[in-house]
This record gives structure tokens, C-alpha cells and sequence, in this order.
């Protein structure tokens, strides 16, 4: 005899091989489900996405290991999930341990692992991971209930109440805390009820390595349960039992899939998602645009739609549904989820309602329109946050695109965006105005800048739209080139060669007319003689940067906050002032920040500028878009119930005396500028570019 | 039904005009053309007409600078038939151009012509009148809405001042159109692209037999300037007191 625990304890035959039989039936079950969800992904376009195939599942596994994704922004969160998650590896890895030495060492070889030392290890760590585990499901539950959080909130922000039927999802909820719960304690319960009844007849001393089990059997004793503990063991056994079993089979139809589907949305995820779009084939060209069926999705986005955990980070997070308009991205994907299973006939179990599905009339549903509303789609900033803040790699916006490109195919748009993209078309800029105006703002200037299509500069000044048409800005536009001329800057501009960067046309989902801009912008700069460029734009730079590239374009691209912020450090530019009466707060442009991870620059040049720099709640990769982006500032945003700009300057005036609000874009200016005002709040704070400070402290 | 749509390209406005040195048109050297804003609603009008009814969209168009693309575009929206009228010389007045058109539409199977009620260089813009007079059936100008059921199509006619009559003509008939049912639509990038490489363009010789152009120009000048505006100052009780009272002086009742 030695120390060890029986397995299968008071088992007759006959009840061994129900259990098996059982287990085995909801392994068939598992596996069922997972093959028709395999089918389901099969039936999307293929995409490249098992290149590096090492690399992504190492770094898939550093996530999952660290929970990062879920750690990040809500520690809560993030230490439950921990919890669970490695209370369960641990679990799991010990229910192995036993298959194998029960069913394979002892049969085969007469052996057994689970013993002596090992034993003990194995108990305690079994036991540790146990509490762990119940603690973090308890923590979960207490969120979930307790603590009223408005990413859990299942409230639709595009249907009235009555016009869907989540309980579903809140049944799965339950049913997955708290299947999981009645597991852990119920197993810790048989634990307790062997130990203490087997510690009657033999020395069990060594059980004290379960100090879990090892307490519950004195709490057995205590309450007398000791004397009919084989039949409370075996019951309970059984219980335990049959919920692993149920548990197993559930994984494939709920969000317990999620620990399976997200390790690989995580290793499949696209490190360039929303920040590099997909170009159109071809035959996509000829066929119309954009994704009209669910087959037209890639297999890539079909797992997207069932690695949503609905943890409503996005949902929160997104400036659309936080200002009142009709969409959720959380929303959205589950919608495609719903869709993606009412098209291979299969019933989810645990599913949403919705009264005014898609509707046919005879006619082919379409996915961007019967499925996903127009005026949803319509209603994305293309800031990124959902992205940025989805803990499991999915790709939100470049399904949003996709289906915007059939509604650009199909000329759903609202007028006034339609006239742009005319406009952007015929003149290559979004003001409609003559192309030979775009260097206009220069007739403001002392001296002359540059042309590179004739003479060479170190870098070539790529304007953009705003910053070269409206009039807000070519006040600002000047000072950036005096700035630049002022640190003796090498740089020129391409005058009417220029046209607009395409960023935001390729966000609309006009392709065709992107590829035209990207194709008159290269020809001319092929033909112009400059080694960088230099934009003052965070939206050309994002598409200057990480676009152009795949049209042939090899040029490094600056942010001028970047560029700045490299002079400083090379002497070149030097301040004479310090600003330390402003008290400032600075907003993260959503294609600086966000989409480049250009945070730093910014703040350096303010912290040398001397002035007082306080930051806002939402700030860096989180912060919260003015709401101008992927097309919005030419779309109506009247039926907004708080524009995304005005709540940002409300955020701003939380910070105790602040008086200027930061900005590093063209349109950021537009935009709060007109914020400040139209919320009311103007003498409260002023709305400056950086480069203005700059030109102070000189 | 065959819906023939007649377009045409105009300078594009967006550019500031120069008047040549004859003193008798334009500087067209640096001109961008555009099609003219009214062609473009009745192309729309005919496309909703065949999304409704069911048609075949024949568009036509005299030979001009850029005027392929214009033709291909308006295949990208899914017009069915490209017809290109060549030999009849540059900028015809709108006589000249009815005449030739007329010519070419007289041989083609149709039971509507829809054109723009108007296009900003015209000099008379009886193209739709004159039309229909060569091909000697009925026209509406004006139009803003348009059925068809049968051999009748049932079209609005706007008048000044808010009034909108009611006709039934029967077809074919020219109609000018003043606005479609919906703005026209955008058509994508890629779909003008695809055009231009799948879609062909019928050439047709047209013949303008000799019309006179109906007017000729005698001298072309950019509009004088006016003595300039009086700028009212002060409180903006007093200034709306002071219009009132210009009002009042101009001999309005108020």
C-alpha cells in the first residue's frame, strides 16, 4: 500500500462503464460540434494568415499565458479571468494525469504514476489551482450581478427593446459561471467526504497535502455527514461527474468555444489589422466590390464572429454607440454570428432574437444592408478602438470596410458624401475645389518653398486636404512651414501634383477611387525629387506609411510630431521660452496614436516646451476619437444625441484648471474648435496645434 | 421600352472662366468639362425607369473632348447602349446638335428621349423642343416626374411659383428634364474602370443638314460689377429696425 487516492472509489463495473460510455458520447458530442464549426469556417474566402506560423503560435501562447489582452484596462477582469483560466489548465492537466495513469500506465504496464511525492505535489497543486479557480469564477459572478457595468449591459443601441431577445446570451452566461463553480466545489466535496471517511480505517496523514479537502472532511466530521459519507461520495461523484461530462459537450455550442476559438483569432490575427486594409481581387472588381454574402467573408472573419466573448470592451469603448448612433461593434459581430449560423441551418443554443431579421422579399439578402443596417455601417469613425481594445484579436473594421465597399458599389450613401468622393474624383481634393488651388495657402508666405517636381529636397511636405483647403487651417498650415523653414528644414511641397492621400476614401469603401489616388500621388512622386516625407496629416501619414507600400512606394513617412521630436533630440531645434503658464492636456489623434503607436513624440515636445501637461482619462492607444474619421466629417452627425468631439472637451475640463486642449491633426482643429463652441464652453479652453506652441517657445 | 438618353459635356465651373481673345467664347484651352448637371438627372430618371419598368438605356452623345468617359460612366451605371455621333464639329448650338441627334434617334428603335431641360452654355436651350419637332412627336419641358404605363407616360411639369401640372403624353416623346426622381447616383471608381474596358461605344456619322444655329453671339463678357453693398452697422436691434424700414421704403407693406 502506498499513498494514493483510488480511482473510481466504490465503483462496481457496471457503473465504470456507463461513466465511460457517457464520457465517451460527449466527447462524440464535442467533437461534433467542433467539426461543424470547422465546416462553417471552411466555407469563407481563403486568406494568408499561417505564414510565421511559429511565430504567431508562440506569441499567441505568451498572451494566453499572460492573459495581456485581458489584463489590459481592467485589472478586475483581467485577474479573474487568470484565475480561472490557469485554475483550469491545472485542473485539466490533472484529470490528464489520472487518465493516463489509470487507463494506460496501470493496464499496460502495471505502473503507477500517482504516488508517494508526486502525489503529495500533485494534491497540492490540484487543491491550490481548485481555490483559484472558484475565486475567480466567484469574482466573475460578482461582476456580472453586482457591479452593474455597462460593457455587460446587452441593450441594443439599434433596436428598440422589445425588437430582439437576448436571454440567450444571458442564460449562457450563467450556465457557463456557474456550471463551472458546481464543478470545483462538488469536486472538492468528494474529496473531503473520501478523506474523511477513509482517515477511520487507514493513516491518511499524508491527505493533509489536500488542505482543501483535508478541512472539508473535518467540517464533515463536525457535522456528522462522516457516517453516511460513501453514499454522499458516490452521489456527488456522480454529480461531478455528469456535469464534466454536459460541460464537454457544451463547449462547441456556447461561449465556453471561446478558449478554444480565441487562442487561434489570436494566433491568426492580422499585427496590421484596420491599420492596412485588404485591396480587391480582380474578379471582385468585375463582380462588385465589398461582401455581399457570408461565403464572401474570409474564414479569418467567420472565426472573428465566434471568438466574441461579448465582453462589450468594444462596445464601450466605440464613439458611435457612446454618441447614440446605431451601432455597437459588439453588436455587429454578433449579428454576423447569428447571420453566418441561420445560413448553414443550424439553431445556435444559445443565441439572440431578432424580430426584424434580414428580410429576402424575393430578392438576395445582402449583408451590408439586410443584415448590418446601412446607417450602422454608415455610423463607424473607423478610429479603431473596437480593435484596440477586443482582448481576442478580432477584426471589426475590416469587415466594416469590406461591407461599405458593397454599399459604395451599390451607391448607398448619403448625398453629401457622395459629392465628396465626386469631388476627390474629379479634383482630387474633398473641397471641390481647383486642383492648381491646393497651394494656395502659400501666397501668405515671405519666402518661397520648394518644388520638388523641379528641384531636390531632403523631404517632400505632403499637405493634405484640409490643412491645404479649408481656412480654419492655412493659418496653421503657414506656421508649420515657417516653423520648418525657421529649423533650416530641407523640404518642399508638390504643389498640384498633390492629391488627396486616399486614407479615408479607402475607409469609405471606395476602393477604385483609393488605387486612382495612390496611383496619381506615386507617378507623382516618381517623378519628384525628395528622400522622406514629412505630413502634418496623422491620416495620410497612417496610409503614406503603411499603405503605400504595397503599390511600390519605399519612402520613410514622418509624422511632423515625430519629425519634430528627432530634431530636438539632434539640437536642431531649441526653444528659447519656457511655456509654464499654459496648463495643457493633449488628445492622441486615432491615426497617430492608435493606428502607429506614435504616442511619445507629442509629449516629449510638450514636456520641452515646459509647459504644465496633465492627461485626460482616455489617453494614447485608448484615446477617444473626435468623430471626423473613415468618411464621418462629410456625413450628417445632426441625429447624434452628443457628438463624440464635445464629450471629449467635457473629459478635457475634468483636468482641474485646464485651459488649452492639444492637437497634432488637421481635422482634430476643425473639429474641436467648433466642440468648444457648440458645447459651450468656450472661454473654458482653447484648442491649439502643437506646432502653435512651437512657434511660441522659438 | 427604349429610353434613349441625350447627354453632352459642359465646362466645368469649378475653374474660373476665361473668354477667348475674339471676344466670342471661351478660352477653351485650360476648360475641364463635366457632364451637364440636367443630362445627369435624365440619365438617372432613365435608370430608375428601368429599375422600376424594366428597359433598355441607349445614351447619346455628340462627339466631344473626354465625352468616352462621360459615356462610360453612365455604362458603369448600367445604361445598356453607347452611341457616339461624330462629324459634326466642335461646341454645335443646341439647333445644330437637335438636328444631327434627331438624325442618328430617327433609325433607332424608342418610346422615350429624355434630356436635360437645359445645360449651362446653352444659348437657348431648346435642344428637347427642337428634338422633338425633327422627329415630329410631342415634349414636355420642365419635367420632374415621370410614369410610364402602356403607350402614356404621366409626367410633372414644373411652373414658377411652387406650380407643378400634370400631363399625359403619349409616346415617344422628348422630354426635358429638369429633376430626377433621386439624386443621381455615384458610381464607384472601379465600375468606371471596368467599363471602359468592357463596354463599347457605337460611332454614328451625324449630319446637321445645314440648320442655322438660330442665334449667334456678338460679344461674350464676364458679369460687371454692381456698386457694391451698403453695410448696415450698429446694435442688431437697430439693424433690423433700419431693414425694416428699407423695406418699407422699397414699397413692401410689412
Amino acid at each position: 500500500m502506498f499513498e494514493t487516492r483510488e480511482i473510481f472509489r466504490n465503483f462496481s463495473l457496471w457503473m465504470e462503464v456507463i461513466f465511460y460510455l457517457v464520457a465517451f458520447a460527449s466527447i462524440g458530442v464535442f467533437l461534433y460540434g467542433f467539426w461543424r464549426r470547422y465546416q462553417k469556417y471552411r466555407r469563407g474566402r481563403p486568406v494568408e494568415r499561417f505564414n510565421q506560423l511559429g511565430r504567431r503560435f508562440i506569441k499567441a501562447l505568451g498572451i494566453m499565458a499572460k492573459n495581456s489582452t485581458v489584463f489590459k484596462r481592467d485589472p478586475y477582469a483581467g485577474a479573474a479571468h487568470w484565475m480561472i483560466f490557469w485554475g483550469f489548465v491545472v485542473l485539466f492537466i490533472g484529470t490528464c494525469i489520472v487518465a493516463l495513469d489509470h487507463d494506460f500506465l496501470e493496464p499496460v504496464f502495471q505502473y503507477r504514476l500517482l504516488k508517494g511525492t508526486f502525489y503529495r505535489w500533485y494534491s497540492v497543486f490540484l487543491d491550490a489551482a481548485g481555490v483559484l479557480f472558484i475565486a475567480g469564477l466567484l469574482m466573475m459572478i460578482f461582476r456580472r450581478g453586482a457591479m452593474k457595468l455597462p460593457q455587460l449591459d446587452y441593450q441594443r443601441v439599434d433596436r428598440s427593446a422589445g425588437a430582439y431577445d437576448r436571454k440567450g446570451y444571458a442564460l449562457d452566461d450563467k450556465i457557463f459561471l456557474w456550471l463551472l463553480l458546481l464543478v470545483a466545489i462538488s469536486g472538492f466535496f468528494i474529496e473531503g467526504f473520501r478523506i474523511a471517511v477513509d482517515r477511520q480505517t487507514a493513516d491518511l496523514s499524508f491527505e493533509k497535502w489536500s488542505p482543501a479537502g483535508w478541512a472539508l472532511a473535518g467540517l464533515s466530521d463536525a457535522l456528522g455527514l462522516t457516517a453516511s459519507g460513501n453514499a454522499l461520495h458516490l452521489s456527488l461523484w456522480w454529480l461531478h461527474g455528469i456535469m464534466v461530462v454536459c460541460f464537454v459537450a457544451y463547449i462547441p455550442f456556447s461561449k465556453a468555444m471561446h478558449m478554444l476559438a480565441d487562442y487561434a483569432n489570436l494566433m491568426f490575427k492580422d499585427e496590421m489589422a484596420a491599420r492596412r486594409l485588404p485591396g480587391v481581387t480582380e474578379e471582385q472588381m468585375k463582380t462588385g466590390m465589398g461582401y455581399r454574402k457570408i461565403e464572401d467573408f474570409t474564414w479569418k472573419e467567420l472565426l472573428d464572429f465566434d471568438a466574441c466573448t461579448k465582453c462589450g470592451r468594444c462596445h464601450v469603448a466605440c464613439p458611435a454607440r457612446a454618441s447614440g448612433a446605431p451601432l455597437s461593434p459588439r453588436d455587429l459581430i454578433l449579428d454576423l454570428r447569428s447571420y453566418a449560423d441561420s445560413t448553414i441551418g443550424v439553431k445556435e443554443l444559445f443565441t439572440q432574437n431578432l424580430s426584424n431579421g434580414p428580410k429576402s422579399a424575393g430578392k438576395e439578402i445582402l449583408v451590408a444592408g439586410d443584415v448590418i443596417r446601412q446607417d450602422t455601417l454608415w455610423s463607424c469613425t473607423t478610429c479603431m478602438a473596437c480593435v484596440e481594445a477586443c482582448p481576442v484579436g478580432i477584426e471589426h473594421l475590416t469587415s466594416i470596410v469590406q461591407l461599405r465597399r458593397t454599399l459604395v458599389d451599390k451607391g448607398k450613401m448619403e448625398d453629401s458624401l457622395q459629392d465628396v468622393l465626386a469631388n476627390i474624383g474629379d479634383y482630387g481634393n474633398s473641397f471641390g475645389q481647383p486642383e492648381r488651388a491646393r497651394a494656395k495657402w502659400t501666397q501668405g508666405l515671405d519666402f518661397q518653398i520648394k518644388d520638388v517636381r523641379k528641384e531636390q529636397a531632403e523631404f517632400l511636405w505632403f499637405v493634405g486636404d484640409f490643412a491645404s483647403f479649408d481656412a480654419r487651417m492655412q493659418e496653421m498650415t503657414r506656421k508649420v512651414a515657417r516653423i520648418f523653414q525657421h529649423i533650416g528644414l530641407d523640404f518642399g511641397l508638390m504643389y498640384e501634383g498633390e492629391k488627396n492621400a486616399g486614407n479615408d476614401v479607402r475607409r469609405i469603401g471606395e476602393e477604385g477611387l483609393f488605387e486612382m489616388l495612390v496611383e496619381d500621388n506615386l507617378a507623382a512622386m516618381s517623378k519628384a525629387k525628395f528622400r522622406q516625407i514629412v505630413t502634418t496629416d496623422p491620416h495620410s501619414f497612417n496610409t503614406l506609411k503603411n499603405e503605400y507600400p504595397e503599390f511600390g512606394s519605399t519612402y520613410p513617412v514622418f509624422h511632423y510630431t515625430g519629425l519634430l521630436c528627432k530634431l530636438l533630440d539632434q539640437g536642431k531645434l531649441t526653444f528659447s521660452k519656457k511655456l509654464s503658464h499654459y496648463k495643457v492636456t493633449y488628445h492622441d489623434p486615432c491615426y497617430l496614436g492608435r493606428y502607429n503607436g506614435e504616442t511619445e513624440a507629442p509629449r516629449k515636445l510638450l514636456r520641452a516646451l515646459g509647459v504644465e501637461f496633465h492627461e485626460m482619462k482616455r489617453c494614447g492607444a485608448n484615446s477617444f476619437c473626435c468623430g471626423a474619421g473613415g468618411g464621418r466629417i462629410w456625413m450628417d452627425d445632426s441625429k447624434l444625441e452628443k457628438r463624440p468631439s464635445e464629450q471629449r472637451i467635457e473629459e478635457a475640463l475634468e483636468i482641474e484648471g485646464v485651459n488649452l486642449f492639444i492637437v497634432a491633426c488637421p481635422k482634430d482643429y476643425a473639429m474641436y474648435s467648433d466642440a468648444v463652441k457648440t458645447s459651450g464652453n468656450e472661454g473654458k479652453i482653447a484648442v491649439k496645434d502643437i506646432i502653435e506652441l512651437v512657434q511660441e517657445a522659438l | 421600352m427604349n429610353i434613349i438618353v441625350s447627354i453632352k459635356q459642359v465646362p466645368d465651373l469649378v475653374e474660373e472662366l476665361e473668354i477667348a481673345a475674339s471676344g466670342k467664347e471661351l478660352n477653351r484651352e485650360w476648360l475641364k468639362y463635366k457632364i451637364n448637371e440636367f443630362d445627369d438627372h435624365a440619365l438617372e430618371e432613365a435608370l430608375c425607369l428601368k429599375e422600376t419598368l424594366g428597359a433598355t438605356v441607349t445614351v447619346i452623345a455628340l462627339d466631344g473632348e473626354d465625352i468616352d468617359k462621360v459615356l462610360f460612366t453612365a455604362a458603369a451605371k448600367e445604361a445598356d447602349k453607347l452611341v457616339k455621333v461624330t462629324g459634326v464639329g466642335d461646341n454645335p448650338s443646341s439647333h445644330e446638335a437637335a438636328k444631327a441627334l434627331a438624325g442618328v434617334i430617327s433609325g433607332m428603335p424608342c418610346d422615350l428621349i429624355l434630356t436635360g431641360v437645359q445645360a449651362a452654355d446653352d444659348r437657348d436651350g431648346q435642344l428637347g423642343v427642337l428634338l422633338a419637332h425633327y422627329l415630329g412627336v410631342p415634349h414636355v419641358s420642365v419635367v420632374t416626374g415621370v410614369s410610364v404605363a402602356g403607350n402614356t407616360a404621366t409626367v410633372h411639369k414644373e411652373y414658377g411659383g411652387g406650380v407643378i401640372a400634370e400631363f399625359e403624353v403619349s409616346l415617344p416623346a422628348v422630354l426635358g428634364i429638369q429633376a430626377a426622381r433621386q439624386t443621381p447616383r455615384y458610381v464607384p471608381v472601379a465600375r468606371v474602370r471596368q467599363a471602359m474596358r468592357a463596354a463599347t461605344i457605337d460611332e454614328v456619322g451625324g449630319n446637321t443638314g445645314g440648320v442655322s444655329a438660330g442665334t449667334s453671339i456678338s460679344r461674350m463678357f464676364k458679369p460687371e460689377s454692381g456698386a457694391g453693398a451698403q453695410m448696415l452697422e450698429g446694435a442688431p436691434a437697430d439693424i433690423a429696425a433700419k431693414i425694416v424700414g428699407i423695406i418699407r421704403e422699397k414699397g413692401i407693406k410689412v
